[in-house]
């Protein structure tokens, strides 16, 4: 060692960083050597001082509360892993974007499917509408003129055959009608471009037509019932059939004979089967 | 006493727990520092502020066990460095340390001059004004005054010290050797120190 401790030594003294055998040896100086002895008085007098000087400041009270409830807020959006999302912004970022892109997918979805439920409500009632003005016109035009109907018969067993190679389907008639109820006959007819029979009744002074024909789609809606130029218009649906009946007459009068239309078409379904 | 529903939300978070648990005590620690380096109390709360949060975000990257007081004081000092008044000093000092070896323990950078053998009797020293102290610490620069503070207010070790700057040990023997030199220059200038004092 030199003759004086050098400044490292002495530094490290004061701030306590010296090795157990460095320690020894520098006590064994200062017991010696009054200068360095001073000095080392000197650094540890003066670090005491900065010490004591640098507590100069005090944080504000309200930064530690609001430190504080910036760890709850930090917290809170995940309790179950608090900083596995604040720790890789990307991923949330990424994950956010995935659950827009769900909720745009989900709206679009909604938007369409509204829309397509919309357009099919849309179709379904222009397909109908065009039905019921076209099942009226026939039946206008069937009042109107003279003919007599293709096959005359109120017997339901000559009717029916009638119709035997002539359209793709079969159907039933009622076998007991009401007393003032009576089939006149059967055309054949179109009705909305598909083969239909055109059946002719009367209750009382009233004529009725009913068309019968292949079910397309969905059908006629269930208790489908309309007015249309002053005429009542029924309808009704079987597994394979649809029929639309037009009359001016009572409503319930035609409605219960449509009724026992649509039972006698039961009986089809139970001899098919 | 900690409200019960305080206490529930804690457990829902228990790294959030830890963490301020390890934070806050040293939050007064932080803030003094910061208004040192800064200069500025409004300054300080924002470095402050923001220290916390990062640390806060990045706790779980925190190894348990490891010196969480030389971690925060690191984040703080890098976060003051990209601050304005951090730039700004960072701009202006240029050590002499800086341009040695790292590897070097300090003592060649230790002028003699750093220690006044000129001083018999301690008695003939008043360092009981802690205004002119404190005039001569904000007269230090930067990178000195940051080495006084973690060395002699906050009680660092010099390994400590390292982490935190992350520098070489031997600089930061070199930083402290040099900042009681500057501050005992100043408080000479200051006619704090006798005459047996000045060199």
């Amino acid at each position: 060692m030199s003759d004086h401790l050098s400044p490292a030594l002495l530094n490290s003294l004061a701030d306590g960083e010296l090795m157990p055998d460095q320690r020894a040896t520098v006590d064994e100086h200062l017991a010696e050597c009054r200068s360095c002895t001073s000095s080392a008085l000197f650094q540890s007098l003066l670090k005491s001082a900065t010490a004591k000087a640098g507590q100069r400041y005090n944080p504000p009270t309200q930064l530690l509360e609001r430190l504080a409830l910036r760890a709850e807020d930090e917290n809170a959006p995940s309790k179950s892993a608090p900083f596995r999302i604040t720790l890789w912004p990307a991923r949330r970022l990424a994950f956010a974007g995935w659950v827009a892109a769900f909720a745009l997918l989900l709206v679009f979805g909604s938007i369409a499917f509204v829309q397509r439920n919309s357009y099919r409500a849309a179709i379904v009632s222009t397909r109908y509408a065009g039905l019921v003005t076209e099942a009226c016109d026939q039946h206008v035009a069937t009042l109107a003129s003279n003919l007599a109907p293709q096959v005359i018969s109120s017997d339901r067993h000559t009717v029916k055959p009638w119709f035997q190679g002539k359209i793709p389907f079969s159907f039933n008639l009622p076998e007991n009608l009401p007393g003032d109820t009576r089939l006149e006959g059967a055309n054949l007819t179109y009705l909305g471009n598909q083969p239909a029979a055109l059946l002719l009744y009367s209750i009382g002074k009233h004529r009725v037509s009913v068309f019968v024909r292949q079910r397309a789609g969905t059908g006629i809606p269930e208790g489908f019932s309309q007015e249309h130029a002053g005429f009542h218009v029924i309808g009704f649906n079987t597994d394979e059939l649809e029929a639309v009946a037009v009359s001016d007459v009572d409503p319930s009068r035609l409605s219960n004979l449509v009724g026992m239309i649509e039972q006698s078409q039961a009986r089809v379904g139970r001899s098919m089967k | 006493m900690r409200l019960p529903w305080k206490q529930q939300a804690r457990e829902t978070g228990p790294q959030t727990s830890a963490f301020e648990n390890l934070a806050l005590p040293l939050l007064p620690s932080l803030y003094n520092v910061a208004c040192w380096l800064s200069h500025s109390p409004t300054d300080a709360e924002d470095l402050v502020q923001e220290t916390f949060l990062k640390a806060l975000r990045g706790f779980g990257a925190f190894e348990p066990g490891t010196n969480f007081r030389a971690w925060i004081f690191r984040i703080l000092r890098n976060t003051h460095l990209t601050s304005r008044t951090g730039l700004a000093a960072r701009n202006t000092v240029a050590l002499e340390d800086e341009l040695g070896d790292p590897n070097d323990s300090g003592a060649a950078l230790h002028p003699e001059s750093t220690i006044d053998r000129q001083t018999p009797e301690m008695n003939l020293i008043n360092l009981g004004d802690r205004a002119a102290i404190e005039a001569a610490m904000e007269k230090l620069p930067p990178q000195l005054l940051e080495v006084i503070l973690l060395c002699d207010v906050e009680e660092m070790k010099y390994r400590e010290i390292a982490a935190v700057l992350d520098i070489p040990i031997g600089t930061v023997m070199s930083r402290i050797a040099r900042a009681r030199a500057a501050l005992r220059e100043e408080l000479h200038a200051s006619n704090m120190l006798s005459g047996e004092f000045r060199e």
